[in-house]
């Protein structure tokens, strides 16, 4: 017979008292493990969006916006300016957003670079609902929106054709054949796209010329998506350069934005994982309190242990034993309610978050709670070795 | 062989002191088999635990085959019950969650197990009778059934010498005859034993019986 199995036989016997010890262990691991999962799944988020339109600028007109204030109180914006810029001024921005390309990664082609998706929008009354009309490059969107898929029909070729995004297809009850009366034309729907998840969905696309020339706007954009290549490209000075050099436009690298998100959500994140921290000191401090008063129940048996031969060591070990098995039980119990909390969390904290488990963190859940296990037992085991024989044999 | 010299033990300081042991002197030859007697607060049981080591003397020696034992640390005496001396108690003090054989085997388990222990176990377990209840528990066990399992893992590790502290206080009499015939056989080969009881029948089946009163010997046979 081996020490482990005697530590075995006995926990088997205090079942409830072993399992409420993991508990304590469990409630500070399952912490950890929400947090991290929420988080994960929060940064995972950000990169995604990083990834999508990392590479992108978007180029609006000027508008200047005025904070409303009252003392301390914002009421709220009051955007000032045109809300339409003249599509010449994309050839500068193409000039210098291919200027600062051909820098970076040192490309002597002289030919353009950038896409340059330019964008009209249009509110607008279709089938007695009120909709968005978007004039695009059909070409050069399709470059820039690399996630779109057209779901039936296809794509936009010809000036008097449209593709609508999905919810834009079912509110007007439009589908692939139908034709829509556009500012007095006829324009027959090709195609209707896929759900991004963006607003993309609501809308209704036509060529650029055909938009501008029915709702009298030649000439005019709304705005204008620049994608620069590659993850690498100096998206944010491109953004500095066209904002410096060319009046009356704004131009943002969609990267800064998300890094204002990721910087939020690091925030968030450390914040929780400090509480993670706090939950699963509060939670050793519960597994010393029922080990302590494991030993005290057990002061006969441990007396009985030394009186037919086993050293203190041998106690320690048998504590030491026992309290791997509170952490590897107390770590899966952990690490499963952990993962059911970042479900429900998880949309709390990020909107609508999708949260996935992580199975890479069972073997970090397992390790942190025989760790805490382990600290959380010393004392106890401690105390266990220390017991006089005499003295627990006569105190019954 | 065992001998206590001059064996004094005071508890409490001042006005609140009491001796429990008063200079007691006892020798026990190897092979023998001491009742130690009288009434309660006598200090008998505390004479059994100086000897075993579970309580320091105040004064005086234990001397345990040329050896002092009373002033060994701990782990000095983890020794001394892994090899020479064993107890049996008044509450058998088995561990309520083994069975009768693993009880048997537990001291093999803390100290050195040659690798035959359960074969050793069992041989015991058959000594004391109990070879079909090597599987059960403390708690499915009689009184007189646990006690002989307790007497079976003081044999266990070969020990030369037993300290038991009323060992038929807590059974029926018939059982007690029963415990104490299988001491008397224990004793045959040639385990000394030192047994505390209150009984003067039971003490009366022992080799000598030494009677102690207000921690002092009256009377040594």
């Amino acid at each position: 017979m081996k020490l482990l199995q005697v530590v075995f036989k006995d926990a088997l016997r205090r079942k409830r008292r072993v399992l409420y010890t993991a508990l304590g262990v469990a409630i500070g691991v399952a912490a950890f493990v929400a947090v991290l999962t929420v988080a994960r799944a929060g940064e995972d988020r950000v990169y995604a969006e990083i990834d999508k339109y990392g590479p992108n600028l978007m180029v609006t007109p000027a508008v200047s916006d005025l904070d409303l204030q009252l003392g301390d109180l914002r009421l709220g914006t009051l955007a000032i300016g045109d809300n339409y810029f003249a599509e010449e001024k994309l050839l500068e921005v193409r000039r210098i957003a291919d200027d600062a390309i051909r820098e970076a990664l040192d490309i002597q082609d002289e030919g353009d670079i950038a896409t340059i998706a330019p964008k009209l929008y249009v509110d607008t009354e279709l089938q007695g609902t009120s909709a968005m009309v978007v004039g695009i490059d059909p070409e050069q969107e399709r470059l820039v929106k690399t996630w779109w898929i057209v779901s039936e029909g296809r794509y936009v070729e010809q000036a008097d054709e449209a593709v609508l995004g999905a919810r834009a297809s079912a509110s007007l009850r439009l589908g692939v054949g139908d034709t829509l009366l556009l500012g007095g034309e006829q324009t027959t729907v090709v195609g209707v796209l896929g759900e991004t998840g963006s607003n993309d969905d609501y809308h209704v696309f036509v060529p650029l010329p055909t938009v501008q020339r029915l709702f009298a706007r030649e000439g005019l954009v709304s705005a204008a998506d620049i994608r620069a290549l590659c993850s690498a490209c100096p998206a944010v000075d491109i953004a500095d350069m066209i904002n410096e050099e060319i009046p009356g436009v704004r131009a943002v690298a969609v990267r800064q934005i998300a890094e204002t998100e990721m910087n939020l959500v690091n925030k968030v994140n450390r914040f929780m994982i400090t509480l993670a921290g706090i939950t699963l000191i509060v939670g050793a401090f519960g597994v010393v309190n029922t080990m302590i008063s494991s030993v005290h129940e057990r002061v006969r048996d441990i007396g009985i242990m030394k009186a037919v031969g086993a050293s203190r060591r041998q106690i320690v070990r048998m504590f030491v034993y026992e309290a791997i098995g509170v952490g590897v039980i107390g770590g899966l119990l952990g690490y499963a309610a952990g993962t059911l909390l970042s479900y429900v969390i998880g949309p709390l904290i990020f909107d609508d978050l999708a949260v996935a488990y992580e199975l890479q963190y069972l073997g970090p859940a397992l390790g942190l709670a025989v760790l805490v296990a382990a600290v959380a037992s010393v004392y106890p085991a401690f105390r266990a070795s220390q017991i006089r024989v005499a003295e627990s044999l006569r105190s019954l | 062989m065992l001998e206590v010299r001059h064996a004094s033990k005071i508890y409490g300081s001042g006005p609140a002191r009491v001796a429990a042991l008063n200079d007691v002197s006892l020798r026990v030859e190897d092979g023998d088999f001491v009742a130690i007697t009288g009434p309660s607060g006598s200090g008998k049981s505390t004479l059994l635990n100086v000897i075993g080591g579970l309580e320091k003397l105040t004064g005086g020696q234990v001397i345990l085959d040329g050896r002092r034992i009373d002033d060994l640390s701990e782990n000095a005496l983890v020794d001394i019950r892994r090899k020479k001396i064993a107890y049996v108690f008044q509450q058998y003090h088995l561990i309520p969650s083994l069975t009768a054989l693993e009880n048997v085997l537990l001291p093999l388990t803390f100290g050195a197990s040659n690798g035959h222990a359960e074969q050793r176990a069992m041989e015991l377990l058959r000594r004391v009778g109990l070879e079909k209840r090597a599987g059960h528990k403390p708690s499915q066990l009689s009184g007189g059934e646990q006690q002989r399992v307790a007497i079976a893992r003081s044999l266990v590790n070969g020990c030369t010498l037993i300290l038991a502290d009323e060992p038929t206080g807590n059974v029926d009499q018939k059982t007690g005859i029963e415990v104490l015939q299988l001491f008397e056989q224990v004793n045959r080969d040639g385990v000394s034993i030192i047994m505390v009881t209150h009984s003067p029948e039971i003490a009366h089946r022992a080799r000598r019986i030494v009677s102690l009163r207000d921690g002092e010997v009256v009377s040594a046979g």
